[in-house]
This record gives structure tokens, sequence and C-alpha cells, in this order.
């Protein structure tokens, strides 16, 4: 009881901010009609769930790793051009995954390559040198090899065979896969070889870059267990496998129907956000930990370059990501009445309460983010990783002390925050509608999010992002019915740039009230 | 016998302050030595330059024999050294339970080892589900102890745990770390010269980042002199 009382005693403006909030938003809900709050809400989860997923990722790497990773929108982009690309033409996914394989296989071996760099780092002028010569060939080979692959892939630049063009297409069920690409008189044997060389050759390079950085500190015996070796063989396995039956491979998940592919799609981008998060982690965010100024540089040149890349692959116009079967069906049964009718017709829509609620929109992603909510709340409380990430959040030097390498948690922190953000990308993807501006507002929204919620909190970070989600709805919705208000003749309409605004105005005023946000932590 | 941490002639930088200029200590196998010294002398750092957490620009450090000064800090501290930092520096957003679990490096430390931990600190089991926010500051330096305690470590380094802390508490501490020294080497640092003086045999004195005296503690404390030029008022 006594704890009770100081409880609330120590957090009087916590609890009034939110009795507060809590009686605007019944204010709110008051003004409208039922029908329109019940769907206002649930269009606020769903904007709620996307801007968490790329909120949470940003709240852990910043509460670990003190970085700021301004690339999360692009990130976030990224995921939903990958999802695409996997969603509408599975044959250039399948293509591009046997390079891919090939060039992972070179950094799986990344200790092996440490360790001959190490020794080969004994004359000076040498040593400083061979890396660069290394890179430029690899990139050179790389570069030639890349090319020779062949690729079936769209060309933004000709109306017929532009990604908006096959959105269409496959909305519409009639998307035709272009035949396939073939090596024609290049040796498919030297490609495959080059490629693998070529990234046996960066590896080997960025180690013994990595190495002279390193001067001489911390140099150890060859570590290099034989999981490493049954990693890389099963990647260039994989690789293989995919070039072999590369046709088999692709008409079979064609086969599988838009609801599988989707569900596959969303799973690859996720992966591929992994993936990158890992690779920019170890490789660019590495070297400056102790330059805050310099990875913020990085990670806002790294959102630049992302989105002039995705530009250059994916072409400039927006498309739609058309939504799967079993969130698209439009027959006789629909729109559902009951939850039993959306899985028996597979209903794009149910109506609740005399209004429609579209069940991908404002069911489907509300119910991942609250997975993904609930999912990593367990790793964190759960698991030996998630206790090193809370005591690294406090204090990462002491974690260290305690004989962990925080370094390895680093990454895997990293990997996951990227991964979030690309999994919210792909789900927002059919949604939203796919532009390389479709990150920009969203990081806007995490930020925020974050600053309300309490930067490093995670809870912060789903309780910031909702309250965004329901503010930026309820303004919206507002902009359609008007406010009544007591001195005016006319209803108040807030016109459509109130809408981020209105999330700004929100932050600034919970800040001033509790400078550290909703959830934050006093230090 | 090669002695258990050997620190010669140490220098070490933060930023560009140059903190530690040749320190040179040596802690014997078993005992509690005290690191002594005016406030801002480099007790802390000499620590932390130790254990790899501020690396050293020069000089060596030798653990058991073995070069450490190079290695990662994780790597070193996984050889066998415990740290108590000064402020406790517990985690206070895990449980005490947790924040004894993460200093596991093998599965099944804390099952081995905490009957030897809380009856050390019996308040602690007490406490064993509460989170480290909700402990007073002896419980707190207490639960730190107890984190170093938890794997095996052949050397404790102990930074000024009697600070702000209430007599009775200090006299509790004062016993738990005498129990300790029976089984692992202690290099503690210490404010307080009542409290070091009751537990080191060794002690070394730093001045402005460099060691200027060592010896044992039973003649320390005759020599009033050195006492009051290095220490202050004792």
């Amino acid at each position: 009881m006594n704890s009770f009382v100081l409880y609330l005693r120590r957090n009087r403006a916590l609890l009034i901010t939110a009795a507060v909030l809590l009686f605007v938003l019944l204010l709110a809900i008051r003004g409208m009609e039922t029908q329109d709050w019940v769907v206002t809400l649930l269009r606020s989860l769903s904007v709620a769930a996307v801007t968490f997923l790329v909120a949470s990722g940003f709240s852990l790497i910043f509460g670990l790793l003190d970085v700021l990773n301004l690339a999360q929108g692009t990130l976030f982009m990224i995921g939903a051009y990958v999802a695409w690309t996997v969603y509408i033409r599975p044959d250039t996914f399948i293509d591009i995954l046997t390079p891919i394989c090939f060039l992972v296989a070179g950094f799986v071996l990344l200790p092996l390559w440490d360790y001959f760099a190490g020794r080969l780092a004994g004359k000076k002028v040498l040593a400083r040198l061979w890396p660069w010569a290394g890179l430029i060939l690899a990139g050179a080979l790389l570069f030639f090899s890349l090319r020779a692959y062949p690729v079936t892939i769209w060309d933004p630049g000709i109306y017929s065979q532009a990604p908006g063009t096959y959105s269409v297409f496959a909305g519409s069920g009639m998307l035709l896969i272009p035949p396939a690409e073939t090596f024609g008189d290049r040796s498919a044997v030297l490609v495959l070889g080059g490629i693998l060389l070529g990234s046996f050759l960066l590896a080997f390079s960025l180690a013994g870059l990595q190495n002279n950085r390193r001067a001489a500190r911390g140099r150890t015996g060859l570590r290099l267990p034989w999981t490493y070796f049954v990693s890389f063989l099963v990647v260039l396995a994989a690789g293989l496998l995919v070039f072999l039956y590369n046709t088999s491979l692709t008409d079979a998940i064609v086969g599988l129907g838009s609801t599988w592919l989707f569900f596959i799609s969303i799973l690859v981008a996720l992966l591929t956000g992994i993936l990158l998060g890992s690779l920019i982690e170890s490789s660019l965010i590495r070297p400056l930990y102790s330059r805050p100024i310099y990875q913020l540089m990085i990670t806002l040149g790294l959102s630049a370059v992302g989105i002039e890349l995705v530009r250059a692959i994916w072409g400039r116009p927006e498309f739609t990501m058309p939504k799967p079967e079993i969130f698209n069906g439009t027959g006789t049964g629909c729109p559902a009445t009951s939850l039993a009718d959306v899985f028996r017709y597979n209903c794009s829509t149910i109506l609740f309460m005399d209004s429609r609620i579209r069940v991908y929109n404002e069911i489907f992603i509300p119910l991942v983010g609250i997975i993904v909510l609930v999912g990593i709340w367990i790793l964190l409380q759960r698991t030996r990783i998630g206790m090193i990430i809370r005591a690294g959040v406090q204090d990462r030097e002491m974690v260290e002390a305690l004989g962990i390498n925080v370094r390895r948690v680093f990454t895997f922190v990293f990997a996951l925050g990227v991964g979030l953000a690309a999994l919210g990308g792909a789900l927002a993807g059919p949604s939203m509608g796919i532009s390389t501006a479709m990150g920009e507002s969203l990081l806007l929204n995490a930020l925020i999010a974050l600053a309300i919620g309490g930067l490093t909190s995670y809870p912060g970070a789903a309780v910031g992002s909702l309250l965004v989600g329901l503010m930026q709805q309820f303004i919206i919705k507002y902009g359609q019915i008007g406010i009544p208000l007591p001195f005016l003749d006319e209803p108040f309409k807030p016109t459509p740039p109130l809408v981020p605004a209105s999330t700004v105005l929100l932050m600034v005023i919970i800040l001033l009230v509790l400078p550290r946000g909703l959830l934050g932590r006093k230090e | 016998m090669v002695p258990l941490l050997e620190v010669r002639d140490v220098h070490t930088f933060i930023g560009q302050y140059h903190i530690l200029q040749g320190v040179s200590l040596s802690v014997p196998r078993g005992g509690i030595t005290a690191l002594l010294g005016r406030n801002g002398a480099g007790k802390t750092t000499t620590l932390k330059t130790i254990l790899g957490l501020t690396p050293p620009r020069q000089g060596e450090v030798l653990f058991a024999g073995q070069p450490i000064h190079e290695m990662r800090s994780f790597d070193i501290a996984a050889l066998g050294i415990g740290f108590v930092p000064e402020q406790r520096a517990i985690f206070r957003d895990l449980s005490v339970e947790e924040n004894l679990k993460i200093a596991e490096r093998k599965r099944g430390d804390l099952r081995r080892k905490q009957e030897m931990i809380f009856g050390l600190f019996p308040d602690l089991q007490r406490l064993i589900h509460l989170p480290g926010t909700h402990l007073s500051g002896g419980q707190q330096q207490m639960l730190a102890i107890a984190r170093a305690l938890v794997a095996d470590n052949r050397l404790l380094l102990i930074d000024e745990p009697s600070e702000g802390l209430a007599p009775v508490i200090i006299e509790q501490l004062i016993l738990a770390i005498r129990q300790l020294s029976a089984e692992t080497t202690i290099l503690l640092v210490e404010q307080n010269f009542l409290v070091a003086s009751q537990l080191a045999e060794d002690y070394v004195i730093i001045e402005e980042g460099r060691s200027v005296k060592t010896g044992k503690m039973s003649a320390l404390i005759k020599d009033e002199q050195t006492i009051h030029r290095y220490l202050g008022a004792a």
C-alpha cells in the first residue's frame, strides 16, 4: 500500500498527463457517431502498428548503442521494395538469390580472413596498401561477374515493363512472368567462380583494413570452430541449388498463390533488414562508436544513398502492392458480418457497427504490431540476451566488465532494429502504397513517437506510436466532419497540413510537462 | 612466486588528459591490497586500466604472468577478474536475481555459488525478486559485490565500497570483505582510511597519477607523516 502511494506521488506528472490525454480522447470520441470513431480508432491502430515497428527498432538501437539511426525510414522503405519484388516478381528474387548466397559465403569465413590478414600485416607500407589493392580488384571482379550473371528484371524506363505495370497486372490477376534470361555464350562456371572469388577477396581486404585500424591490439590465435565451415558450405550449397533448379523453383513459388507468396515476401523483407542491419553495423557504425556526430552523418548519408539506389533500381513513380487473396475477397458473402465469414470468404472488408473495416489495414497490421510488441517484450524480459540488452542500456561498461562481449549484442540489436523497420515497410506496402518517399514521413512519426514515449523506453515506443496514430487519424476524421466550436459559426475543419503539425504539437506539450517523455528514465 | 597481478609503469589517457603517468603496483596472491590516494589521484582509472575499460597507452599489465593490457575488456574479465565499481552501478532495471544471473559465465554458476553468496549477504535472498531500483544503498553495495562473486573470479577489484553508507552497514561490509579475502585476492580502492587499514595487509599510494609508495599496512598505520602527506588527515 505504502509503495503504491509512493508510486503515485513519484509519477504524479505522468498520471495527470495520462488522465488529460484520456479525457481529450473521450471528448474526441463523444463528438463523433459510433461508426465513425470505431473506424478512426482502428485506423489509428494500423498507423500506430507501422510506426511502432520503426520506432521500436529505433528505440532498441538508441537505447543500447546510443546511435540515432536516421536511416531507419529508408530501411523501412527498402523493406517495402524488397517485399514487392518477392511478391510480384518471384523470378527476379530467385535469380538474385544465387549471387547473394555466393557473396555472403565469403563473409561467413571472416574469422579466417581476419587471421590471415593479421599474419600478413608485418611490413608497414605493404600492410597498409594491400587491402586497398585487394578492394579495387574485388570491386572490379564483382562488377564484371555480377553483371554477367543473368537476372530477369523489370525496366523502370519502359512503361510496359515498369514495376508499376507489373503491379497493376498482378492486382488484376493477369501477371505474366517474362521469360528467364540465360547465360547465352557466357560460361556459368566462370561467372559464379568470379563472384565467389570476388567475395573472398572483398572479405579478405576488409579484414585487412580493419586489422590496420586496430593496429596490434588483441591479436589472438586462429579460433575457427567447424560451425563456420559448415555454414559456409550450407550457404554455398544453397546458392548452387537455387542456381541449378532456378526455373523449377520459380515455377513452384509462383504456383504457391498470392497468400503464401505474400507471407514469404514479408519474411524475406525481415531477413533482408536483418542482413542489412548487421552489415551496416559491422562495417560503418562500429568504427565510429566514439564519434557520435559522424555516426549521425553516416546514417543520414546512408538514408540518402538508399533512396537514390532504390530509385535507380525500381524507378521513380509510386506503385501499389496488391493485397494477397486472403485479404482481398469481394465476392459472395462479402463484406463479412462475422469473423468466421472473413475466413470462409477471405473478405477484404468486414461490417462492424455499420461501418466497413478493411481486414488487412485495420485488423491484420495491428495484429502483427501486437505480436511483435509481445515477442520483443518476451525477448527482453525472459532471455539472457534480453537481460544483457536491458543492462547495457543502463551501463555498457559494467556489462563488459562482467566478461560479456557487448559488441556482439550491439550487432544483434542493430540487425533486429533494422529488420523490424523492414518488416514494417513490407506490411505497409499494400496499405500505404510504395514510393521512395514513404520512409521520410514515417521516420518523423517514429521520432515523435519516441520523444513522446521516452527515447530509450521500449514500452514508451509503443505508447508513443499509439498516441501519434490516434492524433493523426482523429485530426484527419475531424477534417472531414468538422469540430463544432462554441465561438465559431462554421465547424472548424482541420486542413491536411495540420495532421503532421498536430503530432508535433502533441510532442511539444508532452515534453513541456514531462521533459523525458511519458515513460523515459530519470538519469 | 609470480604476483597475481602486476602493473608496470602504466600511462593512461582519457581523451587528451594524461590521467595515469606511471603507475606500478603488484598484488600478491591472497589477501587484500589497498589502493590509497586523494580524490582524483587516479585510483579508479587504475582499476579501469587493469580491466581494459580505459586501455593504457604505455606500460604493461600482467595477470598471473600473462600480459593482458592489449586484450579486450570482456576477455580480460573472463580470465577471472571481478569488478565492483564505485557508486555500486548495479543494473536498476534488473531484479536482484537477474543482476546476479547476468554475471554467469557458465550455465549454473549462480546455482553453484548461491549458498556462499546468500551466506555472506542473507538480505539478498529475501530481496531476490525486487528490482534494483528498490534497494537501499547498502543493499546495492552488497548486490554489487555478490555479482562479482557469481563467476569464478581469482581477483576482485572493489572501488570505494564504503562510500555514502551508514557506519553499521560499513561494519557488515568489512566483515563480508574480510571473509571473502580468505578465498580470493582483492584489490581495494578506499577513501576511508579507517576501513582500508582494518582490511588490507598491503598498500599502494597513488598521487597525481603516479604510484609513490608501497608497503605493509601495519607499517603505514604507525607512519603518521606519510598518512598526513598523501592521504590528508587520517
